[in-house]
């Protein structure tokens, strides 16, 4: 089967997934013994028999609840997420604004985490036991282990407060104010309307957020690449590589890491979709609008649309992520393609 | 084949250059940048060069929490933050301000005049006045706005509770009439003046509103199609303009350099969304900011080491108070069996409906304790219902700790050996340490208290249900009138009354007279009496008052807080 056929074979299949997920949600939400009516109406006008009535029928929540899933359905095939209890706004909307600061932080942790987490990977990896080694062992076990709420006031602390090398919490200073939005990813805008302080401003105050949130997935990528360069590093065409008398260099970053990497792009993937998913501490503690908060706030208050929206784009994200790097695995290992 | 191989290596070398031009290369200046900053209230080279943006000088920047906005349409916005933004954005009518919480001043309407039986309000516009688009301020302009409010029906309608008609007389005149009763009388609305000043009672620039889709036909609710807009503007005269909002992160205000007051000191004013506590002070003893929401009680000695800080303690009217159902639970079964059915913990109902475990409760509580452990200190204790600060209140009232009392009572009751029921509550930090220390204070009294935590939107719907035996809940004023609270606690018929069975004929009498008299002296008999009443009954011990702790730089002017709105942008200066 070619690449393309594939392609659209798993795009398809999205959409049964996507109509399962928003079934499971539905259902799951609507369990919870509760009054969405104490979300919509305020403490005063519960005591209002009218206000009631009028919001209950507004919100549809006085029909069966097949009938509501049904229209939920049909909106959302015309784009329609429905309007949030809480915020008044069309879930789509609010999604709007809260994704782009999420996306921009992931991109900026994912880039930190590929960064430093495979070379170090490949390092511990060549050289097990050495100092190196050591050293990332220890890294990766704080980036495992410490919450990010601890570890994001302890950074904010130690380099905005005490040393200044780094600004505080936000996107971007309020002086400064942040550019005009085309993608909402602050870099990206300022650059394109070539809003040099704001370019700059936005850069630093990704800084120690994206180390925080990127430090587990660099714990990962670390861990990983060291342990599937062990096992590549012990194959026989290693062997008959160096006996060949390749240069060690070659042997590593040809032989060694193409096939390292294989089990890592599975890896990878799915780290960049929970990182969509996972920033949700990181963005609390570092101030940051992004769709985290929006999720844990729409559940507490259990604002139906909110939820099915939000749940539905992450989950969204990781099928497109998946199915990326199911296409970009055939890439590197065409067994799997012909398989 | 050999292009694809290659693929996965070109992805990481552009996610490399990508990540050397951005985050990478961010190192470099951000090194450059000391701590110096201390110093100088943070202007980096980066905002030196950006004058075209941000007047220097001119900017004030608010560091607070701003969770709660969800909308800045005054018609819609419910919140707590949203009184604070509108305030500084519309001018109400009338005005109480921070100096006097018990006089009403005028702000739009010069004078006014109101009816003997409290049932026909007039009021006499300033002339001067415009909007910051320009336009004058009209009744017209008065008749809109409220009437948009009533019609769009959304969370701050309340506010007009009882109002009938909206009417201009001339175009700087504006008659209130109340709604009549099924007797065909006017009800008389002694609270009006007092609702009047709250912020989303400003008013708002009809035809600036209408141009953006607004409405305030009786199908506005529907048909009103201004939120969109004015979630980002404002259309309002006061001291500033809404300029814009980005939800989570910051709401931005500029000057109305055409105010009837005179210009604002300030250009330009952003309230940063800064959630946690400890950043927020460190932003602000960075000079990243200068002025923050509150304080947290545990950071006043941080805040107080510094000497470029201000501190300031301020009573707020914040009542926290543990409720106790009224009425028994084979009275519930006679009245309704399916009511009845729905109890969580029936048991719990048939022990705490007899006054004196209620009272026994308000005795075994050490509330000096609670105000230490969650407040630091930083708290008062109203006798009653009515806060510290409100007519009608007399501190030497307060009855504080008396565990003998307790035990006395519950013997009186028929427990001499002690007693055990449950309590239901909306868990968060605080309300668990609440709830931990009162099962500790009830337990030397011989009371188990058996902690019922729930998720808040479980607890709102079965407490709204009349469903719990106890609550736990809070109370915040949006009009200093007394009946904010009267009502509140007293009326059988509605709020937390309603849903802790509280149906009482002397207490409802009481805040009836309240609610319907505009003698001066007659209310505040009733107000005292009714306060009796409740500490006799004992349907609700109030826990504390919140103290609120305030910071913000020395060189910031003109700070005064206001129990209802926060602080006045417009007296602020550097």
């Amino acid at each position: 089967m070619s690449l393309i056929q594939n392609l659209i074979r798993r795009l398809l299949l999205m959409i049964p997934m996507a109509i399962g997920i928003t079934l499971l949600l539905f259902v799951v939400t609507h369990i919870v013994p509760v009054n969405p009516l104490a979300v919509i109406l305020t403490e005063r006008s519960m005591d209002d028999p009218e206000a009631i009535h009028a919001a209950t029928e507004k919100w549809g929540l006085d029909e069966p609840l097949p009938v509501q899933y049904l229209v939920y359905l049909k909106n959302l095939l015309q784009g329609d997420l429905g309007t949030s209890f809480k915020t008044k706004n069309p879930v789509a909307s609010d999604l709007k604004d809260f994704l782009p600061a999420t996306i921009e932080l992931s991109i900026c942790s994912f880039i930190f985490a590929i960064l430093l987490g495979l070379p170090l990977g490949i390092i511990s990896g060549y050289k097990s036991g050495s100092f190196v080694d050591q050293v990332t062992r220890i890294i990766s076990l704080l980036g495992a282990s410490m919450p990010p709420f601890w570890s994001g006031l302890l950074v904010l602390f130690v380099f905005y407060y005490k040393l200044g090398w780094a600004p505080g919490p936000g996107r971007i200073n309020p002086r400064i104010g942040a550019p005009e939005s085309v993608t909402g990813l602050f870099v990206f805008d300022s650059l394109l309307k070539g809003n040099m302080p704001a370019f700059w401003d936005s850069l630093h105050h990704l800084v120690l957020p994206s180390i925080i949130l990127g430090w587990f997935t660099l714990a990962l990528i670390s861990r990983i690449t060291r342990s599937s360069m062990l096992e590549v590093l012990s194959q026989d065409y290693i062997r008959t590589a160096r006996a060949k008398g390749l240069a060690e260099k070659l042997v590593i970053l040809k032989h060694a890491l193409r096939n390292a990497l294989i089990p890592l792009v599975t890896l990878v993937g799915l780290a960049f979709a929970g990182l969509m998913s996972g920033a949700i501490m990181t963005e609390t503690i570092f101030s940051w609008p992004g769709i985290g908060r929006y999720a844990v706030e729409s559940a507490a208050n259990l604002d139906y649309p909110a939820i099915t929206g939000t749940t539905l784009l992450i989950a969204i994200i990781y099928m497109l992520v998946n199915i990326f790097v199911d296409m970009l695995y055939t890439i590197i290992d065409p067994r799997i393609r012909e398989g | 084949m050999k292009l694809n191989r290659v693929f996965p290596f070109v992805m990481l070398v552009i996610l490399l250059a990508s990540m050397l031009a951005g985050c990478g290369s961010a190192a470099t200046p951000e090194g450059s940048n000391p701590a110096g900053a201390n110093t100088a209230p943070t202007e980096p080279p980066v905002a030196a060069t950006e004058s075209a943006v941000a007047p220097v000088g001119g900017t004030l920047i608010i560091a607070m929490n701003l969770d709660d906005v969800v909308t800045l349409d005054p018609a819609y916005a419910g919140e707590t933050t949203n009184l604070f933004i509108h305030i500084n954005t519309y001018d109400t009518l009338v005005d109480i301000r921070p100096e006097d919480l018990n006089t009403i001043v005028p702000r739009l309407a010069e004078t006014w005049e109101v009816n003997a039986d409290f049932t026909e309000f007039i009021f006499h516009l300033r002339k001067d006045a415009k909007f910051a688009s320009g336009n004058p301020v009209t009744s017209a302009d008065v008749v809109f706005s409220w009437n948009r409010l009533l019609n769009v029906a959304g969370a701050p309608a309340f506010n007009l509770d009882g109002v009938g008609k909206v009417e201009a007389v001339d175009d700087y005149t504006v008659k209130v009439s109340t709604t009549v009763g099924d007797d065909g009388t006017a009800q008389p609305l002694p609270q009006f003046l007092s609702s009047a000043c709250n912020p989303s009672l400003g008013i708002q620039d009809s035809k600036l509103v209408k141009e953006h889709g607004g409405t305030d036909a009786a199908d506005a609710a529907t048909t009103d199609k201004a939120k969109e807009w004015l979630d980002q503007n404002s259309a309002g005269s006061g001291p500033f303009i809404l300029t814009k909002w980005s939800p989570k992160a910051d709401i931005e205000l500029t000057a109305n350099k055409n105010y009837w007051k005179g210009a604002p000191k300030f250009d330009k004013v952003v309230i940063t969304h800064v959630s946690d506590p400890t950043t927020q002070l460190q932003m602000l003893e960075k000079g990243d900011a200068d002025m923050i929401g509150s304080l947290q009680t545990d950071l006043v000695d941080q805040a107080k080491s510094n000497s470029e800080l201000t501190i300031t303690v301020d009573q707020s009217l914040d009542e926290n108070y543990l409720a106790m159902t009224y009425v028994c639970p084979d009275v519930i079964k006679a009245a309704d069996p399916a009511k009845f059915a729905e109890l969580q913990s029936p048991d719990s109902f048939a022990i705490l409906c007899k006054k004196e475990v209620r009272q026994a409760v308000a005795y075994a509580i050490d509330y000096q304790g609670i105000t230490k452990a969650v407040l630091n200190g930083y708290g008062t204790r109203a006798p009653s219902i009515i806060p510290v600060g409100i007519i009608g209140v007399d501190p030497a009232k307060t009855q504080g700790r008396d565990l003998a009392k307790a035990k006395e009572l519950l013997t009186a009751a028929g427990y001499p050996d002690g007693v055990t029921f449950d309590m239901y509550y909306a868990s968060n930090a605080t309300r668990d340490t609440v709830a931990a220390k009162i099962k500790n204070d009830l337990a030397e009294a011989g009371i188990t208290l058996n902690l019922k935590p729930l998720e808040q939107s479980v607890y709102l719907t079965q407490m709204r249900a009349q469903q719990l035996p106890m609550a736990f809940g809070g109370w915040t004023p949006d009009y200093l009138d007394v009946t904010m609270w009267t009502d509140y606690f007293g009326l059988g018929d509605r709020s937390i009354a309603f849903r802790m069975r509280f149906a009482n004929p002397d207490a409802n009498a009481l805040a009836t007279t309240i609610r319907t008299t505009s003698d001066a002296v007659i209310r505040k008999d009733a107000v005292e009496k009714l306060q009796a009443v409740i500490m006799e009954e004992m349907p609700f011990t109030m826990l504390y008052q919140v103290q609120y702790v305030h910071a913000f730089r020395n060189d910031l002017k003109g700070f005064q807080f206001h129990p209802v709105w926060f602080v006045d942008l417009f007296e602020l200066s550097k």
